[in-house]
């Protein structure tokens, strides 16, 4: 039977129609094939670009670790001052680690574990009791146990991140975070994180309304998969385009990683703050960048406040916006509280605390970019870059940063107060200092600038300048190697000279007061800093010679001309830092280093880097050098540090001052510490300062300052001290009315006796006879 | 001291010879006690040793006088024989148990790097220098072993019970390197010591 057909549907039997209706239908298939082919490509895209992802794992850089001890010299007010430094959270009890009880004699400390370069340390609760000599007892809490040592963990002072992108972060993983931070985060963030499949239409209208009621953008409608999408994979641009494309492959994203994983990549990507070229990336950065301590030590009020900046780092920046930030933290505080996630007894008590970010651009990293930059260059013959700045290496430094503070606090003091006293321009003096030990050849800090933040020219390492005076010790050196010919006693000529030069000039140099001293004994000659009797003295030596000695004390880039006996040589502050080392440990010539171990991420040791020592130059006659290097603080050019050193204590040193006052040094030594600094122009032209008027001020203090040791001066076994008579430099006894004291080398002592000694009036025919032997 | 230093490849058999003089070298020191002065007597250390001369000179115009003095030279039995009759604190006597401990059980490495700690609190304790030059003789590294021990006898400041231990060091070291000649002429000033110290 043939149905009769409804009339109704006569039009959709027209051919116009009916192509119509296939066209859309090829094209719907085709679009649906496109886009079938657009997500599986998306798809595959996405997956093979998070399998992809390479974390940046910049190396970090640890300083040296404080060790405290029974006999340390420390008291309980420098302690704390390290642990504030640290991040110690001071208290009523010890709630976990990174937290202490500071009482009136004592400390109690629970200390946080730490795997060093030689073994872990495990978290330990110590009681530290000192008096007024320093530390006198530690203490195992719980127990009567005492200790004989405790390592605190080393601070954290930088990384050293990618140069292209500035990209840094401190990787954590999701089981070691405080679990109040991902909670907050998704509380804020992504409230339906766990049971959305990457976007969230709940959120967006939530979001909506959010906003709306609050009049302006308080909540984002994007998830944490979609800013994590677009964070890792897509650019900033507000389009359509791009919010559909990171819709999709947040979708796509969750269909292959768990919540937890993306959870975690959240965690170490978000971008958190900006510290110049350096872009804080993740929690476990931003907690050090902020806070100055690791995340697992976060209070709720901090956890709030990081979680708060998450909305636009730039915008609320912490050490900017100082109440945008506090009202939104507050405002996360108060929908922690809500959800329960924190009592009300926290969350009145958080409210009340102001942001507590750690001060000064950098916080707790970053802090140190001269020491840094030093550690960068040793490395980079050793590592690639892209293992420096990608595996995530902790590298274990020689930086104390307790004389890292006290060069700091000097140079930026000092300098501008320098150049205030001669009406100077604002700004246009420079400073930069170096201290080591001297025994190990550990930099312990450096300063190349008196912007001691500025990771910019460093002039500890870069800046290399005549170094005037300071090359003296080494031509006196050179002399004393021959006790033969020279010892302290013996008389130089300060008269002037004109020296030939191979290209047919003459040298004729002056001295500084442009007088002439005549004859005088060989150390009062370095003592007075006298250039002619210097130049006298360094052509009888010779200049290869001299150039000898100073390769064996650290530095071989010495020109082969006369005016090095008046330091006509460049040198850069580290490099005054290495010869002055090698005359600090009598001779013995130890490469400056500023690393003490690499490790991987894993704490696997890389390298270590054990200090090489090298006896290069004659304990004897370093010891003759060093005692008329006293004599420069004593009685001469450096004299005025003895109104600043501590009393009693003896330290050896030398000015430096060049050419019209463009260069004003010091370096000098204890038995500890030796520290060198320079002060000076960028722009090369006269100071108006000399070694003893600029450099020696800053030295003084500083070495006041670091408490430094004061040298044993107790001689060598080929050395005799022997009593002698001024006058005539010949050996003393109780006969002679004025007597120095005064170190020889074993054979190189006078054997005649002066004419005021007993011994000589009772055979004074035996004087005579030696006399005109 | 290096100056003329004779460098050769090492031997393995010589280098566990020398490592075997210095371990008993080491072990000897650490269980012989018992000087009865030395509790009385400050100790290690360059600084606590008797002072061969007042500190200081008078110099011309600073006015003081000090009457001229011949260095006398202490009675070796002032001297201590060992780090733990030295004045040393529980830190680094603690750090060179197990750099000791270490060493015994093959870590010279690990020993190194105790010793280290320990020479970074006590930086003039030549007791210290001394042990790390016995490591440096673990680790196969000769120049090194002798340039510590000589620093080691420059901080010993006369202390003969250091010294002949050092000059052991320097012996092994030598023999280490192959200069034979150099390590006769250190073992005999060990020698010399040691029967200067039994005379005593």
């Amino acid at each position: 039977m043939v149905r009769k057909k409804s009339p109704r549907f006569a039009w959709l039997r027209s051919p116009l129609v009916v192509w119509t209706l296939i066209g859309l239908a090829v094209a719907v298939s085709i679009g649906l094939l496109l886009f079938t082919l657009y997500l599986v490509g998306l798809d595959g895209e996405v997956r093979a670009k998070f399998a992809a992802v390479r974390w940046v794992l910049p190396a970090q850089v640890y300083a040296a670790p404080l060790e405290v001890y029974p006999g340390a010299a420390l008291n309980l007010e420098q302690l704390r001052h390290e642990l504030d430094r640290l991040g110690y959270r001071a208290g009523d009890e010890l709630v976990g680690p990174g937290t202490y009880i500071p009482a009136k004699d004592s400390l109690r400390i629970d200390s946080r574990a730490f795997a060093f370069w030689d073994g872990a340390q495990p978290e330990q609760r110590v009681e530290v009791r000192a008096d007024a000599q320093g530390i006198s007892a530690l203490r195992l809490m719980g127990s009567d146990q005492s200790l004989d040592l405790l390592r605190l963990d080393p601070m954290l002072i930088g990384s050293i991140y990618p140069s292209h992108s500035g990209e840094d972060r401190v990787m954590v993983k999701l089981s070691e975070v405080p679990p109040l931070l991902p909670q907050t985060l998704l509380l804020v963030e992504d409230h339906d994180f766990y049971s959305h499949g990457g976007v969230s239409l709940r959120g967006i209208f939530r979001a909506a309304f959010a906003n709306m009621r609050a009049g302006h953008s308080v909540q984002g409608a994007s998830t944490i998969t979609q800013q994590l999408i677009k964070n890792l994979f897509l650019t900033n641009a507000r389009t359509v385009k791009r919010k559909f494309t990171e819709a999709w492959m947040a979708v796509l994203l969750e269909r292959h990683v768990s919540k937890n994983e993306i959870l975690e990549a959240y965690l170490n990507e978000v971008n958190l703050g900006q510290d110049g070229p350096r872009a804080v990336h993740g929690f476990g950065l931003a907690s050090q960048f902020y806070f100055n301590k690791p995340l697992n030590e976060l209070q709720p009020h901090e956890i709030a406040m990081l979680v708060a900046i998450v909305k636009g780092p730039s915008q609320y920046n912490p050490r900017r916006a100082v109440k945008l930030v506090l009202e939104r933290r507050n405002m996360v505080l108060k929908m922690m509280a809500d959800a329960g996630d924190i009592t009300p007894d926290e969350y009145q008590d958080a409210i009340q605390r102001p942001l507590g970010v750690a001060s000064g651009p950098g916080g707790g990293a970053a802090r140190f970019p001269a020491f840094v930059d030093l550690v960068r260059r040793q490395l980079a013959g050793l590592y690639q870059e892209q293992d420096l700045t990608n595996e995530g290496m902790r590298i274990f430094t020689t930086l104390d940063p307790r004389v890292q503070e006290a060069l700091e606090n000097r140079i930026t003091n000092d300098v501008p107060e320098l150049e205030k006293s001669r009406r100077m321009a604002e700004g246009s003096l420079q400073g930069a200092g170096v201290v080591t030990s001297v025994e190990g050849g550990e930099v312990l800090a450096v300063v190349g600038g008196r912007d001691t933040r500025y990771a910019g020219f460093n002039r500890a390492i870069d800046e290399r300048r005549p170094i005037g005076s300071l090359a003296k010790p080494f031509t006196y050196l050179t002399a004393l190697e021959q006790p033969g010919r020279f010892n302290l006693q013996t008389p130089l000529d300060d008269v002037p000279i004109d020296v030939p030069l191979p290209t047919g000039q003459i040298w004729s140099p002056k001295n500084y007061d442009r007088q002439i001293h005549g004859a005088l004994p060989l150390y009062m000659a370095l003592a007075k800093s006298y250039n002619l009797a210097t130049v006298h003295l360094g052509l009888d030596v010779g200049i290869n010679p001299v150039r000898k000695t100073f390769a064996a004390a650290g530095f071989d880039d010495v020109p082969e001309v006369p005016s090095i006996f008046l330091g006509a040589i460049d040198m850069s502050p580290l490099d005054v830092a290495q010869i002055y080392s090698t005359l600090a440990a009598s001779g013995y010539r130890t490469p400056l280093l500023a690393i003490r171990a690499v490790l991987t991420k894993d704490g696997q040791p890389l390298s270590r880097y054990a200090f090489k020592l090298e006896h290069t130059l004659p304990e004897g006659p370093v010891y003759l050098t060093t005692w008329a290097m006293r004599k420069v603080i004593e009685l001469g050019t450096a004299h005025w540090a003895t109104s600043v050193l501590p009393a009693g204590r003896v330290y050896a040193g030398k000015t430096g001052t060049t050419e019209d006052l463009r260069d004003s040094w010091f370096s000098g030594f204890g038995s500890d510490r030796v520290a060198v600094i320079w002060v000076g122009r960028d722009d090369n032209k006269p100071t108006g300062f000399e070694g003893a008027t600029g450099a020696l001020r800053i030295w003084g203090k500083l070495m006041r300052d670091l408490d430094a040791k004061g040298i044993e001066p107790l001689p060598p076994a080929d050395v005799a001290e022997l009593g002698i008579d001024p006058v005539s430099g010949l050996r003393a006894d109780e006969g002679c009315g004025e007597i120095v004291v005064m170190p020889f080398l074993r054979g190189g002592e006078p054997q005649q006796y002066a004419p005021c000694s007993n011994q000589s009036k009772s055979a004074p025919s035996n004087w005579l006879q030696n006399i005109f032997k | 001291m290096s100056t003329g230093k004779t460098r050769s490849k090492l031997a393995p058999g010589r280098v566990a010879a020398a490592a075997l003089v210095a371990a008993a070298l080491l072990s000897a020191c650490a269980t012989e006690h018992g000087l009865s002065e030395s509790s009385s007597v400050p100790a290690a250390g360059a600084a606590e040793l008797p002072p061969a001369m007042a500190p200081g000179g008078v110099i011309p115009g600073a006015g003081t006088l000090i009457p001229p003095n011949t260095v006398t030279p202490p009675i070796s039995k002032n001297y201590p024989k060992t780090i733990q009759d030295s004045s040393a604190g529980p830190a680094v006597l603690s750090l060179y148990r197990k750099a000791q401990d270490a060493r015994a059980a093959g870590n010279a490495e690990q020993a190194d790097e105790l010793l280290e700690r320990a020479r970074r609190i006590e930086s003039h304790n030549p007791f210290i220098w001394q042990a790390i030059a016995g490591t440096k003789l673990d680790l196969h590294q000769a120049d090194q072993a002798e340039d510590f021990a000589a620093r080691s006898n420059d901080l010993a400041r006369g202390n003969p019970y250091i010294e002949a231990g050092n000059w052991r060091i320097i012996a092994a070291a030598r023999q280490a390197r192959g200069d034979t000649g150099g390590a006769l002429q250190a073992q005999t000033q060990a020698d010399n010591i040691a029967r200067a110290l039994s005379a005593d």
